[in-house]
């Protein structure tokens, strides 16, 4: 296991570098660049005013000299430019050789550095850790719901199979899993807040000056973002579990735990439970990768700032360092996931072995 | 027993798109009066706010629908952030906020003055007003600000504010003399950039880009202190008690960002909120209501169809490195002003403005809005909706349609083009379909595409379009729009004279109209006329309607006396009336 876990661990490397290249070729490929972005239909502004930005920014140099700063935290450009750039945090030297300035800005990817939001100027590892609470406490919220109500309804439905509950369980999954997501949730908002008054219509605490934390008003809060998100993955695990669940129903263990004369309780919960539980393990690491990435749509409708709203503002923003940065940071929680994934399948899966 | 379950099932279906029916845009909100607009707002209240006392206490919540991203006034960009650190920064200039002319109002210069040649503008400032950490606000913050713009160390998209600064001199903590390079009548405008506080910040400007105090600001000379920020969520301030306007009633002012504009008004309709902007299509569902007040003015944008003048194939710069002008390549079609005019004859600004903007529009003219009283010239007619007169203008210009296809020729060349907007704006993919098949109907033949923001702007900028729908908004109150029309802004990649308008007489005017010496209004206006005449007979734009902005407020606030130009301007002096004994 620990040698599979290296071996796992030495393969991410190739790939994770894959990744940056293939995402800072895909950024910069996107039409347009940031200063354009943000300066466009300012009359006001310059082109001179725009070079200069521009330059600040690095974003005149080539993509490959770009790329080798944003790894490194090393700039260089051609000529003996130490005066000018020269900053505080910056320190520069001039190799006469082969006539270019180099200027060490402490960061880059490789030192663990994610970049600095052009918009913010706040360090892009500082964005993704703010959001993290907002987004861990929607994302587990939700998926916890959509497991305790979806593995539950999947698995009576199956061992009720054709019953009323068994197509009523069918029939609302196909139903959630239909429904888009935003009408989901206006249609909650429309009757749980405007109409019944009942619950708030977004954000993720009652704002005040006084700013005090209150449990109840949490839970008030997390109520409509969570159950629309839980929606789908209710619908979704409960299907799993149905199929999954009829398939060990019909092995040959199972029969003969039945011939052996237990009762159908503790053949159905006991035997083939755990056994159907083996595929959804297989979900669950990409599920929590999921849950980390925010949920845009919900996020958006409800006010909820979590990730989801982070990296897809930064997209539309051509914040380049979130975007990229943030896409690195998912690539890592990634492929941890899906290792994680296959760890677990072992642990409940005595056949599965890595060698 | 299922049947009775699917009934009940299909009965909350029902149900639900029998409300989702209810949310769905209606129309239509009466249009706001375009030549009332110039200048003036106007209020529908359906109940009044009961006048009282005014008491201290209360808290005006306000919705944004994107997080500021830095609050610091020379590194911010966006009006998220502008519109929260407007309350703690002071400036140099304050506006009318119904007219939109520079006025001391309201500012930390209590009188300026230009001197004769126009150069120089001298500043006195207010006596006795202080940040709120006791530290005077005078002289020294105003050059450190500007300062730190110009320096190399700042990252700042104001570089421009002092491109025209020829020094800046503090003749005493409370007078400052401003000398620019050249006279130029909208430089007034880069002056009234907000001011840092310079005692918070190293004197050598190293800090500006990575202070904490972009984050969490402490010392304010608004109406509001900076208390805390949760980003993508809200921001909080809480009363200035040393504003030197007198310390506002309120306790306080919360920012929440609800990015969706559904959310915003179902907030604004529970309570939640006390102010969000309004879409057209959701006047209706606050209209009646008696706790909002809807208030709509005319805003300083609007939107338009450039027409390339230029072959799209070969775009050049208007101007070499001497300045002199440089033949365009002419483009096949769109170099033809009378097929200018048969496009600007040939929609129904009427239908437009109804359908697409749900009245809330105007038709425009030419390019200076009538909100900038003084420049603008109502005598110009705007463009009528006459499709005899556009057939007659392309038949005399040579286009037939010789094979009977609907579709006009010339030389053996189709009537054809692209005509291109950004996809996601539904007003501007809603004008396009329309366009084409208005256009359509005089023999053109439209390509429409919407295509995403980025490729629209580098195909503009690199000036490879045919046509395009697109806006300006932030205009401001000044007239000279000279980068859209001069010949030397007309430089591919870059220039936003990105229809390579071309015509001597126009760079002429634009640029005696900015330098009149002394920038009297009364001497630039004739020169603003010429302009607006001759843009409109020339046609580079298909000028389509001038923006209204419309904002729901909740009306138990008394005290609230909005501009065009401003709906804060007193904020200090709002009382929610709710809270009288």
């Amino acid at each position: 296991m620990t040698r599979y876990i290296i071996r796992r661990l030495l393969q991410a490397i190739p790939t994770l570098i894959g990744i940056s290249i293939l995402s800072f070729i895909l950024v910069n490929a996107a039409p347009g660049d940031p200063i354009t972005m943000r300066t466009f239909g300012d009359p006001r502004m310059t082109e001179e005013a725009r070079e200069i930005l521009r330059r600040q920014l690095g974003l005149d140099q080539p993509a490959i000299v770009q790329y080798f700063a944003w790894m490194t935290g090393l700039s260089v450009r051609q000529g003996d430019q130490v005066a000018m750039m020269t900053t505080p945090g910056n320190t520069c030297g001039y190799i006469g050789a082969i006539n270019v300035t180099v200027c060490d800005g402490g960061g880059g990817i490789l030192r663990g550095d994610l970049g600095t939001s052009i918009d913010t100027k706040q360090p892009v590892w500082a964005r993704i850790v703010e959001r993290m609470p907002a987004t861990l406490e929607l994302g587990i919220t939700s998926l916890l719901l959509s497991l305790f109500i979806g593995v539950p309804l999947g698995v009576l439905s199956a061992v009720y199979r054709g019953s009323l509950f068994d197509n009523l369980v069918r029939f609302f999954a196909v139903i959630f899993r239909a429904i888009p997501i935003f009408w989901m949730a206006l249609i909650l908002i429309l009757v749980f807040s405007v109409v019944l008054g009942w619950l708030p219509t977004g954000g993720r605490q009652t704002v005040s000056l006084t700013q005090e934390f209150n449990l109840g008003d949490r839970i008030r809060h997390i109520i409509l973002p969570a159950a629309v998100l839980a929606f789908g993955g209710i619908a979704g695990f409960s299907r799993i579990m149905r199929t999954e669940t009829l398939e060990v129903l019909h092995t040959d263990y199972i029969r003969t735990a039945q011939a052996k004369g237990l009762s159908p309780n503790n053949v159905w919960f006991v035997h083939a439970f755990r056994n159907a539980l083996i595929p959804l393990m297989t979900v669950m690491g990409p599920a929590i990768v999921g849950v980390l990435g925010g949920a845009v749509v919900v996020e958006t409708i409800f006010a909820w700032p979590g990730m989801g709203r982070l990296t897809v503002n930064a997209a539309f923003q051509q914040d380049y360092p979130v975007v990229l940065g943030a896409g690195m940071f998912f690539a890592v929680l990634t492929i941890i996931g899906y290792m994680l994934s296959d760890i677990f399948y072992a642990v409940v899966d005595p056949r599965v072995r890595f060698d | 027993m299922t049947r009775k379950w699917f009934s009940f099932a299909l009965l909350i279906t029902l149900v639900a798109s029998l409300i989702a029916g209810c949310a769905q845009p209606v129309p239509i909100a009466p249009p706001a009066e375009s030549g009332a607009a110039a200048g003036g707002g106007e209020q529908a209240a359906s109940g009044a706010a009961p006048a009282g006392e005014a008491v201290q206490g209360g808290v005006w919540t306000r919705a944004s629908s994107a997080d500021a991203s830095i609050l610091n006034p020379i590194l911010w960009s966006d009006t998220a952030s502008s519109g929260v650190g407007g309350f703690f920064f002071p400036s140099m200039l304050g506006q009318d906020p119904q007219s939109g002319a520079f006025v001391p109002d309201g500012s930390m210069s209590e009188s300026w003055e230009v001197s004769e040649d126009g150069l120089t503008w001298t500043f006195k400032l207010r006596d006795g007003v202080t940040w709120s950490d006791g530290d005077p606000v005078d002289a020294a913050d105003f050059k450190f600000t500007y300062d730190a713009i110009a320096s190399d160390l700042v990252e700042t998209p104001r570089k421009s504010n002092v491109e025209q600064i020829e020094s800046i001199e503090v003749v005493d903590p409370l007078t400052i003399k401003v000398t620019l390079k050249e006279v130029k009548c909208d430089a007034l405008g880069d002056l009234g950039l907000a001011w840092l506080p310079s005692h918070l910040y190293a004197d050598d400007f190293s800090d500006i880009m990575t202070s904490p105090l972009n984050e969490a600001p402490t010392a304010s000379a608004g109406q509001f202190v900076f208390q805390s920020w949760t980003r993508d969520d809200n921001i909080i301030m809480t009363r200035n008690d040393s504003y030197w306007e007198g310390a506002p009633y309120m306790d306080g002012m919360i920012t929440r960002v609800v990015p969706d504009s559904g959310t915003r008004l179902a907030q604004l309709i529970s309570g939640e909120i006390d102010i969000t902007g309004l879409e057209p299509t959701q006047l209706t569902s606050v209209e009646g209501n008696p706790d909002i007040t809807v208030y709509s003015a005319n805003d300083d944008g609007y939107d338009y169809i450039g027409l390339n003048l230029a072959n799209p194939e070969n775009p050049q710069p208007g101007v070499d490195e001497n300045g002199e002008l440089i033949a365009q390549d002419p483009h096949p079609i769109l170099s033809d002003v009378a097929v200018r005019k048969a496009i600007a004859h040939a929609l129904d600004y009427e239908t437009i403005i109804n359908n697409v903007y749900l009245g809330r529009g105007y038709q425009i003219a030419s390019n200076v809005l009538p909100a900038v009283e003084w420049a603008h010239d109502p005598a110009i007619q705007p463009y009528a909706y006459d499709q005899e007169m556009a057939n007659q203008l392309l038949e005399d210009a040579g286009w037939v349609d010789s094979n009977g296809d609907g579709v006009r020729e010339k030389d053996g060349k189709e009537l054809s083009l692209v005509l291109i907007t950004n996809a996601g704006n539904k007003v501007r993919e809603d004008l396009g379909a329309l366009v084409q098949d208005q256009l359509g109907q005089i023999g053109f033949k439209i390509d429409f595409q919407a295509i995403d923001f980025g490729t629209l702007v580098e195909r503009l900028l690199g000036q490879t379009y045919d046509m395009v729908i697109i806006g300006w908004t932030g205009l401001g109150s000044d007239p000279n729009d000279d980068a859209f029309w001069r010949s030397d802004f007309d430089t591919p990649e870059s220039g936003f004279n990105f229809v390579s308008y071309q015509n001597p007489k126009i760079d002429e005017l634009l640029k005696a109209g900015v330098s009149v010496p002394g920038c009297s209004t009364d001497e630039r206006a004739p020169y603003y006329k010429e302009i607006q005449q001759i843009i409109h007979d020339d046609v580079p734009y298909v000028f389509i309607s001038g923006g209204v902005g419309d904002t729901g407020y909740r009306n138990r606030w008394a005290g609230i006396d909005p501009g065009p130009w401003s709906f804060y301007w007193n904020v200090h002096q709002w009382y929610d009336t709710t809270l009288a004994p």
